[in-house]
């Protein structure tokens, strides 16, 4: 079983990175295809990614989630099909012919060019904040975002999140095997996930539920509320962070020098 | 340290109190021993004594604890109190918070603010103590049950606060593993640390002890000294009646053949070149030490693993050719954990998910349902929310739902862990009976006491290989005995 949004144990460019400086460049880049509209902007920014990671030789983790972008790519585009009509009409998605004279849902470039900023913003989004996850260890993660004063809680919340991630997944498997042993047998296809769902899912979920008190109980004892940080290595900045959050900070700039022009 | 006086509490969303008016003091250097039966109270006093009751949970207080002469109200929350009392929990996946094991020891220690040299210190310190040092790097879920308990333990003496609570936090380590805490706590009890071990089974720790008390319904029952303890538990052992054995059938066609099985992870073998034949009704215990191989053996009797090379047969049925949930007609497979099955909201429905999957539906469903629930001791639990269940009682029911199908072989994958000696005992009543009634039994456990009382033939394994295949000696005298005084005769030999 492959491991998703885990930190992998590698000595690459990005894992050198001032975790600080990570987080700043992802936000940035968050902000960025947030803000623009301008697909020019958006496939630099995807494609900057992706040669960062094809650098540190990560290009594998972020493929592997191409499946999903992909099938969320194609949803949005149709849904903006649907729902947009602007620019010319290039053809119909029932054709002229079919079932009236004219055809029906028109698609028009507005709409296509639409769908592409929204599927690209999410592969850049989805792209960067994975590199950041695993390139940098959860513990540095959590230093660097206490230091930019997130409050402890929220840090926790989303260290333990990504930490319980392949757990889910292991237990998931086995409670998969409980209920193969009883000779469940959902079939296959969109039918069978479906009615997988609950054999899985409810053990899954109250497990999950029944194992936050001591969860919580356990930072406590660890003094996460009273935590004193003594940093004696901080993380210091190199050339690659500078260039990073400069890059990023860049094409910001970049992009609200044009809006205003 | 620590003394309670006229202490009682009740949980926010019960009726009846957990403890009730219990008096007790934990002197500086002492190392108690809280044991009990499930429900009796045992965790509820130690999360008393730590002061996460009055300061986390609410609920009901009567009484009074006061921890190094000071009020444990008056303390300032936990973050105060976690600065002198560490404590571990039986359940080790939810104490570990980070990615990795190093990770895991160092957030306690860079909490506390040390200096990095003597984080560093401490870091290699603990974990040589616990064994772990090679686990450094390693993700929390890629460690078996056994190491996971050694990392929380770990975490938690690496804060080397003054009072240590283990609340069942040895469960389902293997012996090995339990005389090294053994060790380790002896150790800390040397260096005057205040230590309370909480467990339903506290007599690898006797040795140590100072003081035991013995819980029961919330009370404390007795309280003894370790030795009077022993005597104690000597006279009131249930492995002491004798019981009947049954005597397997080497004939015919092996329920379950395994010819030269190999199984990998990766570069990991997992099983190494495995030749073994269980025969109609045998009951028999699979031994080893944690990651020794068990499991990944008995997931090939029901098809859920399918050999890398080799051979394995269910009632002649080569498990890489036929379906699982062909299999599964043939092979009961009861896991270790039942909260990994259950799902529905009756025990009724529970059960009769497995039977609608194999196609048993109707007046032969409703009569499966009875039976099993019958065997297991579960009438009149019919309509009951499974998770409302007791553990042992979730554990019998994961059983139930396995027998209503009717397997020949019933294979139970750690049956005893997280149940104390009477529910312990009731589910080896259990097995006897059914393999009275003609199923063929294994067990794959790591509990001697079990392997000694009740199995007739022992497998034992050691890094995915059988290094001893032997009829169990104790059932077996006591077998020829039975079959002596019965005027029998013992020919042959018994349980090979």
């Amino acid at each position: 079983m492959k491991e998703i949004m885990q930190y992998i144990n590698r000595d690459s460019f990005l894992h050198r990175m001032n975790p600080l400086s990570k987080i700043a460049a992802v936000t940035g880049i968050i902000l960025l295809s947030v803000f623009t509209t301008d697909s020019a902007v958006l496939g630099l920014l995807v494609l900057g990614i992706f040669l960062a990671s094809l650098k540190a030789g990560l290009h594998q983790e972020l493929l592997r989630q191409l499946k999903l972008l992909v099938f969320l790519s194609l949803t949005l585009i149709l849904l903006t099909i649907f729902t947009l009509k602007s620019g010319e009409t290039i053809g119909y998605l029932i054709p002229a012919g079919t079932l009236t004279a004219a055809g029906l849902v028109p698609i028009t470039t507005g709409a296509l060019d639409f769908g592409t900023v929204l599927s690209m913003r999410f592969f850049a989004m989805l792209f960067s904040f994975q590199l950041l996850v695993v390139t940098t260890k959860p513990s540095d993660l959590m230093k660097a975002l206490l230091e930019i004063h997130i409050p402890v809680d929220y840090v926790l919340m989303f260290v333990i999140a990504l930490r319980f991630i392949p757990s889910l997944q292991v237990e998931g498997q086995r409670i998969h095997e409980a209920q193969l042993a009883r000779g469940y047998n959902p079939g296959k296809g969109i039918r069978g996930k479906i009615r997988s769902v609950k054999p899985i899912l409810v053990p899954l979920v109250a497990n999950s539920l029944g194992r936050t008190q001591v969860l919580g109980l356990t930072m406590d004892m660890r003094g996460y509320r009273s935590r004193q940080s003594a940093e004696k290595h901080r993380l210091s900045w190199n050339r690659t962070d500078v260039a990073a959050v400069g890059f990023v900070a860049l094409m910001g700039i970049g992009v609200l020098i044009t809006g205003i022009m | 340290m620590i003394e309670l006086r006229n202490f009682s509490y009740t949980y926010g969303t019960a009726d009846t109190p957990a403890l009730k008016n219990i008096n007790l003091e934990v002197q500086k250097g002492e190392l108690l021993l809280v044991t009990g039966h499930s429900a009796a109270g045992k965790t509820t006093l130690a999360l008393a004594m730590a002061g996460i009751l009055h300061h986390e949970l609410g609920g009901k207080i009567e009484g009074s604890i006061s921890f190094k002469n000071r009020d444990i109200k008056s303390f300032d929350g936990m973050k105060e109190l976690s600065r002198h009392t560490g404590m571990v929990f039986d359940d080790a996946e939810s104490q570990l918070i980070f990615t990795t094991v190093e990770e895991e020891i160092l957030s306690g220690l860079e909490n506390r603010g040390h200096p990095e040299n003597e984080i560093q210190r401490r870091l290699n310190e603990v974990m040589e103590l616990c064994e772990i040092s090679h686990l450094k790097h390693r993700a929390p879920h890629t460690l078996s049950g056994g190491q996971k308990q050694k990392v929380a333990l770990a975490a938690t003496l690496a804060l080397d606060t003054e009072v240590l609570i283990l609340d069942e936090a040895t469960a389902e380590l293997d012996t090995q593993a339990v005389r090294k805490v053994f060790s380790v706590l002896k150790r800390l009890k040397e260096a005057g640390k205040t230590i309370i071990i909480v467990d339903h089974n506290v007599e690898d720790f006797l040795e140590i002890g100072d003081r035991v008390v013995l819980l029961e319904k919330g009370e404390i029952k007795a309280l003894k000294s370790p030795s009077d303890f022993a005597a104690f538990i000597e006279d009131s052992d249930l492995s002491s009646n004798g019981r009947e054995y049954s005597r397997p059938q080497k004939e015919g066609q092996p329920v379950i053949s395994v010819k030269k099985l190999t199984q990998r992870y990766g570069d990991f073998t997992a099983l190494d070149n495995l030749d073994l034949e269980i025969y109609s009704g045998e009951l028999v215990a699979i031994l080893g030490e944690n990651g020794s191989g068990k499991t990944t053996l008995v997931k090939h009797f029901n098809g859920l693993l399918r050999p890398y090379s080799g051979n394995v047969a269910v009632k002649g049925l080569d498990t890489s050719r036929v379906p699982i949930n062909e299999l599964v007609k043939h092979t009961g497979l009861v896991f270790q954990n039942p909260d990994n099955m259950l799902f529905e909201d009756t025990v009724e429905a529970e059960i009769s998910f497995g039977l609608t999957n194999t196609g048993i539906s109707g007046s032969q469903a409703a009569e499966a349902i009875a039976r099993s629930l019958e065997l297991v001791n579960l009438k009149g639990k019919e309509k009951v929310f499974p998770r409302h269940l007791s553990r042992g009682e979730r554990q019998r029911l994961a059983v139930a739902c396995v027998i209503a199908m009717q397997p020949e072989l019933i294979v139970l994958d750690e049956p005893t862990t997280g149940l104390d000696a009477e529910e312990s005992d009731r589910m080896m009543k259990l097995m006897k009976r059914l393999q009275q009634e003609g199923h063929t039994i294994v067990m794959v456990t790591h509990n001697m006491q079990i392997v000694k009382n009740h199995a007739e033939r022992v497998i034992r394994m050691v890094s995915g290989k059988i290094v001893e295949d032997s009829a169990n000696e104790i059932p077996g005298s006591l077998n020829k005995e039975i079959e002596r005084s019965e005027g029998k005769c013992a020919e042959g030999g018994v349980a090979v």
